[in-house]
């Protein structure tokens, strides 16, 4: 199949690594020639715009960070709606705020160029492996059609709803991981400043109930003091405005996940954005030693 | 004094009017016609655009509801700016996102026009009684200019900094606000299921560290369940929302009014939006059972 790849980042390029071994053309665009460059040389066509890569694509995915870079890739002056021909499916598999992924849509589909909005979850490492979960919204007789492309990109692809459904499952995976992060950390906080190794709780803990994947990864980051970034902290504080705003516009409490922004904001105040979001254990030190 | 005012709403409505009664000629324009039908009886002129308004005036009110309307009301076609004159002063009187008024701002200087942000608190009963508190933001001289018309509309303006201090003050003010009544409808609903009588409780407490103008004026009419607009609810959400938003582009934490506003997202969520947010005590009531 012939496959668009826009943005080449932590989860793009390997994204895009994966479709070529699978034997898919891929055309690549990024704004950055020496992130293109890499992909050049493994046989993807590079271009020099969004719209260019979509030209002849049969898939057209972007993988780029906030609103307003998915509006651009979309439906800029060089965006796929100029290069697409009728047809051709856009898939956005970045982070974005439901309603803006909706608007995108719209546009789209009055030039017959059918959108799915199909975030994923597991980061670098499962984009990699190709063992992403990636969350769908829009028409599930399109997302047939592309189902031979996700195949190649992770292990779990799951219709959740129309357009915009597969944001919404992103925004509400990204509260469950973060609060459990920072639950991770607060534990952590409390076992040292009791004088317990956390490295012994977490493992005592993995056992019983409150074992899950966050305490496995990002607790065994905190327990071995390792804030290099996984997953760089500033995108989940980018995920919680996002999330933040849904909630205000739909009259949701969400009292957990905004105390866990006010620890994210604190996170980027004190300039840990680069850093793994296991950082949030950090920001409680941050509030001093506990001297008694 | 020329004066153009646009957003006759029920704060811009009788802001504008004490405006005329001060004797000064109005310059008005409005989305519906019926918004000028009080101004019949008062020196005031109707035009077709915001942009008409702003050539005829020394200075331009604008009291609307969020930024975007901020925003196409000065700087979109035919706005105050297309008509606006070099020596020109206009004032927003919204509540609106400190960046934003501040991006106004910038704005508007690069045609000569001086530009003041001047939320204010007090609602609309202070609005009638002329009794708002004004929060200004921007250069002293155009400050200096605009007092006189200030104190006809409120009991207290106060130059607190440059562009955007002033939206600054008023989002502090949220915070105290909002924080302020949902504390205290928590002690009142704390005291009510400990068997105790809030209303005592209120009484005592006043004498004491805990005394505020909202346990005082809030928690009277809680006690009276009195849930009557006042400040809407859903007007404080969107306050709040400001706020949050702002504390995240700064990178700064603001735990307790971060909790505060998802208090409110419930309010306008399960149809309290329309009442005053005192009723916060009347979610708390629901959420623990006891409504």
């Amino acid at each position: 199949m012939d496959v668009a790849v826009i943005g080449l980042g932590a989860m793009g390029r390997p994204m895009a690594e994966n479709l070529l071994r699978a034997g898919h053309r891929v055309a690549v665009f990024a704004r950055r020639p020496e992130a293109r460059r890499p992909l050049a040389q493994l046989g993807a066509r590079e271009c020099l715009s969004p719209a260019d890569a979509a030209r002849g694509a049969a898939v057209a995915i972007s993988v780029v960070t906030g609103n307003a870079d998915v509006e651009e890739v979309a439906l800029g002056s060089r965006g796929v709606i100029e290069g697409a021909a009728r047809g051709a499916v856009f898939v956005d598999m970045s982070t974005i705020a439901p309603a803006v992924a909706r608007r995108i849509g719209d546009r789209l589909a009055e030039r017959d160029i059918p959108m799915l909005d199909a975030p994923v979850s597991g980061g670098a490492v499962g984009a990699r492996a190709a063992t992403l979960s990636i969350m769908v919204g829009g028409d599930a007789n399109v997302l047939e059609r592309v189902r031979p492309v996700f195949d190649v990109l992770g292990k779990t692809v799951v219709h959740i709803g129309p357009r915009g459904a597969g944001q919404v499952a992103k925004a509400c995976n990204q509260m469950v991981m973060v609060a459990a992060i920072e639950a991770c950390a607060e534990a952590a906080r409390l076992a040292s400043a009791s004088g317990v190794d956390f490295a012994r709780v977490r493992e005592a803990m993995l056992g019983g109930s409150a074992g899950s994947r966050v305490l496995d990864v990002f607790g065994g980051r905190m327990a071995q003091r390792d804030f290099a970034a996984g997953v760089e902290a500033r995108l989940h504080h980018k995920d919680f405005a996002i999330l933040h705003g849904e909630a205000a516009a739909s009259g949701v409490p969400l009292p957990v996940a905004a105390s866990v922004w006010q620890q994210l904001n604190a996170l980027m105040a004190r300039g840990w954005g680069g850093e793994d979001t296991a950082a949030l254990l950090r920001v409680l030190e941050a509030a001093g030693a506990a001297t008694r | 004094m020329e004066i153009g005012f646009v957003g006759l709403g029920l704060m811009g409505r009788p802001m504008a009017l004490h405006l005329a009664k001060a004797g000064h000629t109005l310059h008005l324009w409005a989305r519906r016609p019926a918004s000028l039908e009080p101004f019949r009886d008062v020196h005031a002129k109707a035009h077709v655009s915001a942009a008409e308004v702003a050539r005829h005036a020394d200075v331009v009110f604008t009291m609307v509801a969020d930024a975007p309307d901020v925003e196409q009301v000065i700087l979109g076609p035919s706005g105050v700016m297309e008509g606006g004159q070099s020596g020109l002063t206009v004032v927003d009187m919204s509540t609106i996102n400190p960046d934003a008024a501040r991006r106004v701002g910038v704005a508007l200087a690069s045609r000569g026009i001086a530009f003041l942000d001047a939320p204010v608190s007090g609602g609309e009963v202070g609005a009638v009684n002329a009794t708002l508190t004004i929060m200004v933001g921007g250069d002293p001289g155009a400050f200096e200019k605009v007092r006189p018309l200030f104190e006809k509309m409120g009991k207290s303006a106060t130059l607190v900094g440059p562009s955007g201090a002033g939206q600054v003050a008023k989002a502090c003010n949220q915070i105290l606000t909002g924080v302020g009544v949902a504390a205290v409808a928590e002690a009142f609903n704390f005291a009510r299921r400990s068997g105790v009588d809030p209303g005592r409780v209120r009484e005592a407490l006043l004498g004491g560290f805990a005394y505020s103008r909202i346990l005082e004026n809030h928690g009277q009419r809680m006690l009276d369940r009195n849930f009557k607009p006042g400040f809407k609810a859903w007007m404080h959400q969107k306050d709040m929302r400001i706020v949050m938003e702002e504390a995240h582009r700064l990178g700064l934490m603001l735990p307790s009014a971060a909790a505060t506003a998802q208090l409110f997202n419930a309010m306008v969520g399960s149809g309290l939006g329309e009442e005053d947010s005192i009723a916060v005590l009347r979610l708390l009531e629901r959420m623990s059972g006891a409504e």
